[in-house]
């Protein structure tokens, strides 16, 4: 990007909540390989004389994502109807929250510990969906009504990386507070942005375009980065940008027109008559907002000079891992080798599948660190050991039992190696390489450890070795 | 209150209805009767009045997130649409 357009970025961010029902009808809300139309309720089908019920657990979800972006919550809060003709809405509107959300301003902190402003965030239903063919198009109303919170940013963002790094810490925001499965790849999470761009000197903004529907970070960032290009392409002509939706196409990396903006009055809202409003307790708030746990901003602070940042960045992807060293660290234990376990072993692309299995417990760790510290065990052994404690037959045993089992324990005790040590310097096939030693070859030292490390089957600690050897080759 | 021949055919845009010029005129007649009807309300003062936005005075009316069996099963409400195909159902090509 040039320096010659100043540019301004905002998102709208719609999350799928967790909930086991829809937001208003007792129908599953899980519709991931399930037929069309399946998972499909009178309600959903908007027939005459079906009215919604609110699911409660929606509004606690909608607390508890509050209290994952800083934000206030509104005790009052109302739905409203948001009007528009189109075959995925049976019901011919939408219900929201436009004049009353449940959630108020708060702040996104990035990793670079600048805050992006939320404006406020509501609840509202999903549309169906539907597959367009050459002369019709067909309706899978599955989606109808999945509770979503739609997060509005502020238009606080001012680079491509910014825009990227914000949906990452939103989506590592709400996985942690656990309220969304999170899932990109099925849209669990889909990201509106908002660019427009001006000169440095102007003081107004420029006209904005909205990229619709962008579900990865990579997505986000390759938009915004092209935004940039077709804007400042039309603003050097003289021209004006027109205020329209724009879809993105990974495939071509390129954003086209989809449709001119309606005019907000256009969608006709109206306050939904059949939802009575809600005035939550401060209590009841207080009980889902406390929920919400320990975010990856509170983690930057705590691990801070204890774990290096560009191996927490990477951690931070996985809560449970997190939620794993702050244990340890709770407990007064160091987390550092823990986390460089983490990130070197578990993370590297060949283990990555030991993710889905149980992670070993922080009392596990916790030994697995200390026999490592103690030299117990080889940096290779203690891998080993901490790979096989994924395996579930090893799972509920200490780190030691299983390195005992393994034969992994390193020999640390002096008489047992100077034992193993005079063995290998009596061996005559050793004596050249004592010579040549002793003559000022140091590199031969690597050989006799070796021969020792042999005869003590692997188990010998070789810097103790190497020591010993030093000694009594004098 | 005049309903002008512009917000007819807005209306009908929004709604996605093709209307007939002798529809239009009836249109435009019985809601611009029921626009003036409307605005007697204009008469009142209403500064500081709380929009009326139900009369039951409820609030705080949820229901547990638990699944219930469905009274209509898939077939039974694919059944009330005009056309199906593989289980969803068939409109007009949008977009």
């Amino acid at each position: 990007m040039s320096n010659k357009y100043e540019i301004t970025i905002g998102i709208e961010c719609h999350v799928q909540l967790k909930t086991k029902t829809k937001l208003f009808s007792e129908v599953d809300n899980d519709a991931r390989g399930k037929e069309p139309n399946s998972c499909v309720s009178p309600v959903d089908y908007a027939l005459p004389g079906m009215l919604p019920r609110l699911n409660g657990e929606a509004v606690k979800l909608a607390i508890r994502a509050g209290a994952a972006m800083n934000a206030k919550i509104n005790p009052s809060s109302r739905f409203d109807r948001k009007h528009y003709f189109y075959p995925d809405s049976p019901k011919g509107y939408q219900i929201t929250q436009f004049y009353h959300p449940i959630v108020g301003e708060g702040y996104i902190e990035l990793p670079s510990g600048k805050k992006i402003r939320i404006e406020h965030a509501h609840l509202e239903g999903d549309a169906g969906k539907l597959t367009h063919f050459d002369t019709y198009s067909l309706v899978d109303l599955n989606r109808v009504d999945t509770p979503l919170l739609e997060i509005v940013s502020m238009p606080d963002m001012s680079s491509a990386e910014e825009a990227r790094d914000y949906c990452k810490e939103l989506w590592r925001n709400m996985t942690y507070a656990g309220v969304t499965y999170g899932d990109l790849y099925n849209g669990n999470m889909r990201f509106d942005v908002n660019i427009s761009l001006k000169k440095p000197e102007d003081t107004k903004l420029g006209t904005r375009a909205e990229i619709k529907n962008l579900n990865s970070f990579r997505s986000v960032e390759r938009a915004v980065l092209y935004e940039y290009e077709r804007q400042s392409k039309i603003l050097d002509k003289g021209e004006k940008v027109k205020q329209e939706t724009r879809g993105w196409s990974d495939a071509t990396g390129k954003t086209t027109s989809q449709r001119s903006k309606e005019e907000a009055q256009d969608y006709r809202y109206m306050p939904e008559p059949d939802l009575p409003p809600l005035n939550l307790a401060e209590d009841f708030i207080k009980a889902e907002y406390d929920k919400c746990p320990e975010l990856p901003a509170d983690y930057r602070r705590k691990f801070d000079g204890i774990i290096p940042a560009d191996t927490l960045e990477v951690l931070l992807d996985y809560a449970e891992l997190m939620l794993r060293l702050a244990e340890i660290h709770a407990a007064g234990q160091p987390v550092d080798y823990v986390a460089n376990l983490f990130a070197s072993v578990l993370l590297a692309e060949e283990n990555q599948s030991l993710l889905n299995d149980k992670l070993p417990e922080a009392n596990q760790l916790t030994e697995l660190a200390e026999m490592k510290a103690k030299k117990e065990l080889s940096s290779t052994a203690a891998k080993e050991v901490f790979i096989k404690l994924f395996e579930p037959k090893h799972a509920s045993k200490s780190p030691r039992e299983l390195a005992k089992e393994l034969n992994l324990i390193q020999e640390n005790d002096s008489a047992t190696l100077e034992a193993i040590v005079d063995k290998v310097l009596e061996n005559p096939a050793t004596k050249k390489a004592q010579e040549d030693y002793k003559a000022g070859q140091e590199k031969v030292l690597g050989f006799l450890v070796g021969q020792v490390m042999k005869e003590s089957h692997g188990k010998a600690n070789p810097a103790a070795v190497s020591e010993i050897l030093k000694n009594k080759l004098k | 209150m005049e309903v002008t021949e512009q917000e007819i055919n807005h209306l009908a845009k929004l709604s996605n209805f093709t209307l007939q010029p002798e529809e239009k005129t009836a249109l435009k007649k019985d809601l611009g009767n029921i626009f003036k009807y409307i605005s007697k309300l204009d008469e009142l003062n209403v500064d500081g009045v709380e929009p009326t936005y139900q009369v039951f005075e409820m609030e705080n009316i949820w229901r547990p997130d638990e699944i219930t069996e469905q009274d209509a099963d898939r077939e039974a409400l694919l059944a009330l649409t005009k056309e199906e195909t593989d289980h969803q159902i068939k409109v007009p090509k949008v977009l």
